[in-house]
């Protein structure tokens, strides 16, 4: 590594790297979302990713003007947010599942992009209590 | 039962112990029996190791629920073979499977490598007692499969999304190949600890090394099909951590198997291939801990365990201790020769391996980037697929094109003149197909004509080698074109094999291009009788059907299919309800075309009260070559793995000649 000529193709090298190091530092805190649960939301307009339990009844068409329902923090505590989401429903969507919407909150209500509803899979399937 | 089971472990970690330190002892003061003893504690490791697995099987086919892990994986009414696949199912399970796997290998590469490696081995053994050590630690003190409670009436069941035909191959796959690159690192940390630093422990564990990338990279292709065609939301890879967890091992380990072809011809990149090793071991316990830990948020963070801690503590120390033992061998690893062009074989080598690892630490960064971000400033910041697609392109394209060019060149210094004459044929032919493809409106996507442009450079390139060797060939033993061709692969398995899994990287490139730059998707609610168009198919909603199956009440649209105007028959897509389980899950409905593999995709997304249905679909251009270049991988892996008794004889012959000066 350390003979003749070496250093010339070392500083190259660990500048690519330096520059391949800023780049990605630029990319990701530009271009990640924040990922929060509901009861950090508070009045933040930016796009985020909301994780959270589901509570209230799940009600209207998500292919039509929408599935609204409430969602909570996984712990259970904290008021529960709107969120009005359209696209597709994955086959686990249900009250109690944990989930992850990407949306912005507008008016109190946390709308949700398309398409952008995915549940936590359950690490043990739990029978349904009789 | 589970008596036996917990004495069995505490038996593996005992033994597993007894290899790290007695074998460190007798490496350090060289005493060849204690080494040997430290030997035979590793295959009798493998010996309690499977004792405790048979327990456990045992347990589960009994549904003997008073093991609590049986009880909260099975029950009754399960089929045989998921009862089976539950062993892996949990965290408790999967473990003892690593471990059973780990000794497995371990016993295995102590009993090959006895004649093969014998100055290695000493402090090999050590090594994979350590890795053992932890695994049976793991199972005995922190997540026992063999808790016991009072027996439930029945047990709480496989997740029923785990329920699926891919569940019993899937997992294990990925688990040969995530414990598979155990042996090369501990080889390699034999090696520096021996002070043996030629390339000898690379010979000795390039079959273990293919292998558990085989097994990496076609776990992953299984996964990928079963993500497909089951969970049906019309892709094969999400970015997700858990995928990722296996993706970064298998581009380490494949940048690994690039670069120590440079050791071996050339003697350079000592550091370099040590490091490798290191990082793709590194990164196959990281795999695991993802998996196992849900430290970060994923669709299928399995559990948050007590597990994170240990792990994440055993992956800090095994790096530290790697590179403190490099460091203090860096003086032995000084590379002989020197690169003596940047237009050469080599070079060329060394470029494909920068890009690889790029792409490696990219999608770490990206993975590892919620906990940073989080530690340093308190809130979460997710990155996802645009992020990895970007760099998918800005590092993948270029490694296309590597794989094109890097046959032609020649080692050491390539000419300009054999360059342009090697050159020109491929570089012609994927130029053509650049041209007809813009012709033919593959324009589109700029980003799909240049990787369809070298893919075809690549092709190209292989088949001119092929010809090229095959050529000489028969101009030397003047027999027929296909006994030259089969002689030549013959005898230069590793070389043509590597170029059958270029051609499947090509392939699973050309797919992976085709249905994600060239794909279509509409979505619309349709009532019966009503059609929508989506590219060159329309599709019409016929009726709904509702059937009851075995274990669940099942939904299904009938659609009418037409492609180019012409009908080609009817496609079901629906949801199923489980009824114990009280879940639906989507059914797509796929019909893939044999001729151009490309795949029309349906997914149901809402069966509405008032009789219409809300589908989406999609049209996948060459998606399926995606699957088939699984199988041409599995060849071309085959065909490098395959054992040839010449270089056996070769390989031989020259470290013992290595080998007899040292002793003197």
């Amino acid at each position: 590594m350390s003979r003749r000529g070496s250093p010339v193709r070392l500083v190259v090298a660990l500048s690519v790297a330096a520059v391949l190091a800023i780049f990605l530092l630029y990319v990701s805190v530009t271009g990640g979302t924040p990922s929060i649960q509901p009861s950090q939301l508070h009045g933040r307009t930016g796009v985020v990713a909301l994780d959270g339990k589901v509570t209230g009844t799940p009600a209207g068409d998500a292919q039509a003007d929408g599935l609204r329902f409430h969602m909570r923090d996984v712990s259970g505590s904290g008021a529960g947010i709107p969120v009005v989401y359209r696209g597709s429903v994955p086959d686990m969507f249900e009250v109690g599942r944990e989930v992850r919407v990407e949306g912005r909150l507008q008016d109190g209500v946390f709308v949700a992009k398309k398409d952008s509803l995915r549940t936590k899979c359950p690490s043990k399937y739990v029978a349904k209590k009789s | 039962m589970p008596e036996l089971g917990r004495a069995a472990l505490a038996l593996c970690l005992g033994l597993a112990l007894y290899a790290l330190i007695a074998g460190a002892y007798a490496a350090k003061t060289r005493r060849r029996r204690l080494a040997h003893s430290a030997q035979n504690a590793l295959l009798a490791a493998f010996g309690a190791a499977g004792a405790a697995s048979i327990v456990l099987l045992a347990a589960l086919l009994r549904n003997d629920f008073s093991f609590k892990y049986v009880a909260e994986h099975t029950s009754r009414e399960l089929p045989t073979p998921y009862t089976i696949s539950a062993f892996w199912g949990g965290q408790e399970g999967s473990l003892l499977l690593w471990l059973l796997i780990l000794t497995g290998f371990s016993a295995a590469a102590v009993a090959l490598s006895r004649r093969s490696a014998p100055d290695l081995l000493p402090w090999a053994v050590p090594i994979l007692g350590l890795v053992a050590s932890f695994f049976a630690f793991m199972l005995v003190a922190v997540s026992s499969p063999f808790a016991t409670q009072l027996a439930p009436a029945d047990g709480a069941g496989l997740n029923p999304s785990l329920q699926n035909p891919y569940m019993m191959i899937h997992p294990p796959c990925l688990y040969l190949g995530y414990v598979g690159l155990t042996i090369p690192f501990a080889f390699a940390m034999g090696a520096l600890l021996a002070r043996r630093t030629d390339e000898l422990w690379i010979v000795a564990t390039r079959r273990w090394t293919l292998f558990a990338w085989t097994a990496l990279g076609i776990g992953q292709l299984l996964g990928s099909h079963w993500a497909y065609v089951e969970v049906g939301w019309g892709g094969y890879y999400a970015w997700d951590p858990v995928e990722n967890a296996a993706l970064m091992p298998w581009l380490a380990a494949t940048a690994f198997l690039h670069s120590v072809m440079i050791q071996e011809k050339r003697g350079m990149l000592k550091v370099w291939n040590v490091l490798l090793v290191v990082l793709a071991f590194c990164l196959a316990l990281f795999g695991t801990f993802l998996t196992r830990s849900g430290v970060v948020s994923s669709i299928h963070s399995f559990s948050v365990s007590p597990l994170g801690g240990w792990f994440l503590g055993f992956i800090a120390g095994i790096t530290a201790g790697s590179l403190i033992v490099i460091f203090t061998r860096l003086p032995l690893l000084r590379s002989k020769t020197r690169m003596e062009s940047l237009v050469s074989r080599e070079a060329t080598f060394l470029y494909n391996n920068l890009l690889l690892v790029a792409l490696c630490l990219t999608i770490l960064w990206g993975v590892a980037f919620p906990i940073l971000s989080e530690a340093v400033h308190g809130e979460r910041i997710t990155v996802s697929s645009p992020y990895y697609n970007f760099f998918l392109r800005v590092f993948g394209l270029p490694l296309l094109l590597l794989m094109a060019i890097g046959p032609l060149v020649a080692w050491r210094r390539a000419s300009l003149r054999s360059l342009g004459r090697s050159f020109a044929w491929p570089a012609g032919i994927a130029l053509a197909v650049g041209v007809v493809l813009l012709f033919l409106g593959a324009g589109s996507s700029w980003i799909g004509l240049v990787a369809y442009t070298f893919s075809a450079f690549v092709l190209a390139s292989i088949g001119y080698e092929f010809v090229r060797g095959t050529r000489a060939r028969k101009a030397l033993t003047g027999g027929a074109w296909l006994a030259a061709f089969v002689e030549l692969v013959g005898r230069n398995r590793r070389r043509y094999g590597g170029y059958i899994v270029h051609a499947a990287i090509v392939l699973l490139a050309i797919g992976v291009v085709g249905s994600s730059a060239y794909d279509t998707v509409r979505e619309r609610t349709l009532a019966p009788g009503q059609t929508m168009g989506v590219s060159h198919y329309t599709v019409r909603y016929d009726r709904l059907v509702k059937r009851d199956g075995p274990n669940a009440t099942e939904f299904r649209a009938i659609l009418g299919v037409k492609k180019d105007g012409r009908s080609v028959g009817t496609l079901e897509s629906g949801k199923n309800a489980y009824r114990a389980e009280d879940q639906t899950s989507n059914e797509v409905g796929i019909r893939s075309d044999p001729l151009t593999g490309e795949d029309l995709y349906v997914i149901t997304d809402a069966i509405n009260p008032n009789g219409t249905i809300a589908f989406k679909v999609l049209v996948k251009p060459l998606v399926n070559l995606i699957w088939i270049s699984g199988v041409v991988f599995l060849l071309g892996s085959v065909v490098a793995l395959w054992p040839s008794a010449a270089e056996q004889r070769r390989l031989a012959s020259r470290y013992r000649e290595l080998r007899a000066p040292a002793r003197a």
